[in-house]
């Protein structure tokens, strides 16, 4: 049954020295859904999603891609090369982008594919200038990272993780980075990936995005999941207080 | 070590941390002033600086040091090894504090000067009074790390015999047979003199950073 | 003018200490580099013993004069059984004295860097070597060019010690020409010349690396 699922959490916990920021944490994700992370800051959603990649460790609860547990195989803490592979299938954009500077945008597409799964230069250059395209940065293919806008770094960032053809693409916050005007033009490439079946979990604050393009959106507040349920059902008509609360706050900010 | 190796170390000691300190005394003025000529560029001598410093800070010591002691006399100067051994320790502590105190000078903010011109000060009096004691905070982190590289340098005036604490624990050496001991124990007398330095030298940069955070 | 014929009637003899200065240099700046990169991670471990160990070395080099270094090592080592001709010596204090330099200016640079690209590196499947190679290690030589480019001009400097442990570079070399010649100015005044242009070399590759930096700023 756990197998049919794209992510399982199962249980995750997490305290950084007195802070309980995780709290048996459950969540489970079918293929092609989309999913997005609320919760006012301090609610643990980020460490969350860096938890399914091991780029924090839980405590305790596993973490399953596909039916297969990430960063511990039989009790056991995995080893580098093993958590390196899995994460291969893991696509991560991030906050601040994180695009490699002394690389162009082309080589910072191509290098991953290239460089970790050893896959031939003529194959992956060719998909990276695909790539490229479809986010609307092939014109740009040969500068630096330094001279592009925010709203293009995270494109670029966005085809990064899609070069490597993953089955899961993790989210961190990626237009809170971003200067409103240049929001909408990231947004747009994620609308059209969650319309083509990418599954994808996203940390974001960008309500009215999580109403449009959400499968499912899953409150947390204080490091544990509060509610979750549809678009419709959490905006118009939220089941808990804590829920309210913060849509009274945050639910009318719309820019998208 | 007999107690009388000890005292050649010892002597050796005070003859390096002498030289040291007169070729810190000295190179410091210099290096203020070729800075200081280079920053308010004047014409034809600023240029001659620029290339001074370049040269000098290319020149390894010993070259310099050769240079002084064995040439100058084919020109009428003889300098006893003592004075060619500062002379050249200033020359090369000089070029290396110009410019120091040149990236202070350039870290002046432009409108402290005009500030002071407009109160009708001329550039003697605001040189003394506003510009020095602001560089001279900026520049003291960097000016004490080269106070610990000259003092690094100075093993280099034994080879026109003058007997600083390296040289004297080489003689030590030599005489006894066991080279290793009076090396080891120079390098002991070293080690608190230079690290004292760099310590304060770690001191003042986070002094100076908390200062400017406040500021 | 008359005593720069003779020191130009020995230019072989100069050239080749020229040549031996550029060879200590260029195997000692490899050394000092690989050697320095490798130790810069240990200064950064968690493991208080082994940080602790990591900068007592640098420390200690930085507050050893090179010239006392290198008697040790000549000198020195002897009595314990390790022995050095001059070039042996030569190249193995320089090395080791600079891969502490090294590893403390790779430290310094490390630690000015962003953070989130390595993170992303982690994130893509990097891991090991090849984190280290194509995520970690560019960016910071890129950052840590002029330093770097500083420590080989150093280097070059060191270099003229080895003169008083007969090694022939070029100071010993034109030492050699004007004490048996009697032309002192013109021979160490030519040595002086040539250590500027190595010094020019060294600073116009720094220059290269510096625009590369500049690029992707």
């Amino acid at each position: 049954m756990s197998t049919a699922y794209r992510l399982n959490v199962a249980g995750v916990s997490k305290r950084f020295g007195s802070l309980q920021v995780l709290d048996n944490i459950n969540l489970q994700v079918a293929p092609s859904e989309t999913v997005c992370l609320l919760g006012p800051s301090g609610s643990g959603k980020s460490t969350l999603l860096r938890c399914i990649n091991w780029l924090e460790r839980p405590d305790s609860g596993r973490v399953l891609i596909d039916g297969q547990t990430i960063g511990v195989t039989g009790g056991v803490v995995m080893n580098d090369r093993a958590l390196a592979a899995m994460r291969t299938r893991i696509g991560m954009v991030f906050q601040h982008f994180a695009l490699w500077p002394h690389l162009t945008v082309l080589q910072n597409v191509m290098e991953a594919p290239l460089h970790v799964l050893r896959r031939p230069d003529q194959e992956v250059r060719a998909e990276a200038e695909a790539l490229l395209r479809r986010v609307g940065l092939f014109d740009k293919r040969d500068a630096f990272p330094a001279r592009l806008s925010g709203g293009q770094k995270q494109r670029v960032g966005i085809a990064r993780a899609l070069a490597m053809k993953p089955s899961l693409m993790l989210f961190d916050e990626p237009t809170s980075a971003l200067d409103p005007e240049l929001v909408g033009e990231v947004l747009a490439v994620m609308r059209d990936l969650a319309q083509e079946g990418m599954t994808m979990v996203i940390v974001t604050h960008e309500m009215a995005f999580a109403r449009d393009v959400a499968s499912r959106v899953v409150f947390m507040d204080r490091g544990s999941v509060v509610e979750t349920g549809t678009p419709e059902a959490f905006f118009t008509s939220p089941s808990t207080e804590r829920a309210r609360q913060f849509l009274l706050r945050y639910g009318s900010a719309s820019s998208f | 070590m007999s107690a009388a190796d000890w005292l050649t170390l010892f002597s050796g000691a005070l003859t390096t941390l002498g030289l040291s300190a007169a070729g810190i005394a000295l190179g410091l003025p210099l290096g203020l002033a070729l800075a200081l000529l280079r920053w308010a560029r004047v014409p034809v001598i600023a240029p001659m600086v620029a290339v001074y410093v370049s040269v000098l800070r290319a020149t390894p010591l010993i070259t310099l040091l050769l240079l002084i002691f064995f040439a100058l006399p084919s020109v009428g100067i003889t300098l006893g090894p003592v004075t060619a051994g500062v002379l050249a320790l200033m020359l090369n502590g000089s070029a290396f504090n110009c410019e120091i105190w040149r990236a202070a000078l350039m870290d002046l903010p432009k409108d402290q000067i005009e500030a002071a011109q407009s109160t009708g000060m001329r550039f003697g009096l605001y040189l003394r009074r506003i510009v020095l004691p602001q560089i001279a905070r900026a520049a003291l982190p960097g000016l004490m790390s080269e106070m610990s590289l000259l003092i690094k340098l100075t093993p280099a005036l034994a080879v026109v015999g003058v007997v600083d604490v390296t040289r004297a624990a080489v003689r030590i050496g030599a005489a006894t047979y066991e080279p290793l001991p009076p090396l080891l124990a120079a390098l002991a007398i070293y080690l608190p003199i230079v690290y004292a330095l760099v310590s304060g030298q770690r001191w003042f940069e986070k002094r100076l950073a908390l200062s400017e955070a406040v500021a | 003018m008359h005593d720069f014929a003779i020191v130009w009637s020995e230019r072989s003899l100069l050239l080749s200490g020229l040549a031996n200065t550029v060879v200590l240099t260029v195997l000692a700046s490899i050394g000092a580099f690989a050697l320095g990169a490798m130790l810069c991670p240990l200064l950064m471990r968690q493991e208080r013993a082994v940080a602790w160990a990591a900068h007592a070395f640098v420390d200690g080099f930085r507050c050893t004069p090179f010239l006392l270094f290198a008697y040790l090592v000549y000198y020195g080592l002897p009595t314990v059984g390790i022995s050095f001709d001059s070039w042996g010596a030569g190249l193995f204090a320089l090395v080791l004295y600079h891969t502490a330099y090294v590893a403390e200016i790779l430290r310094g640079a490390w630690a000015a860097q962003p953070k989130a690209p390595v993170e992303a590196g982690h994130a893509f499947g990097f891991r090991g070597f090849g984190l280290w190679r194509r995520i970690v290690m560019p960016p910071l030589l890129l950052a840590a060019g002029p330093v770097l480019g500083n420590q080989v001009i150093q280097i070059v400097k060191d270099s003229a010690f080895l003169t008083v442990i007969a090694l022939p570079e070029l100071t010993h070399a034109a030492n050699s020409i004007q004490s048996r010649h009697y032309v002192p100015f013109a021979a160490l005044l030519t040595a002086l010349l040539l250590y500027w242009a190595l010094c020019l070399v060294v600073e116009a590759g720094v220059a290269a690396v510096g625009r590369m930096a500049e690029a992707r700023r």
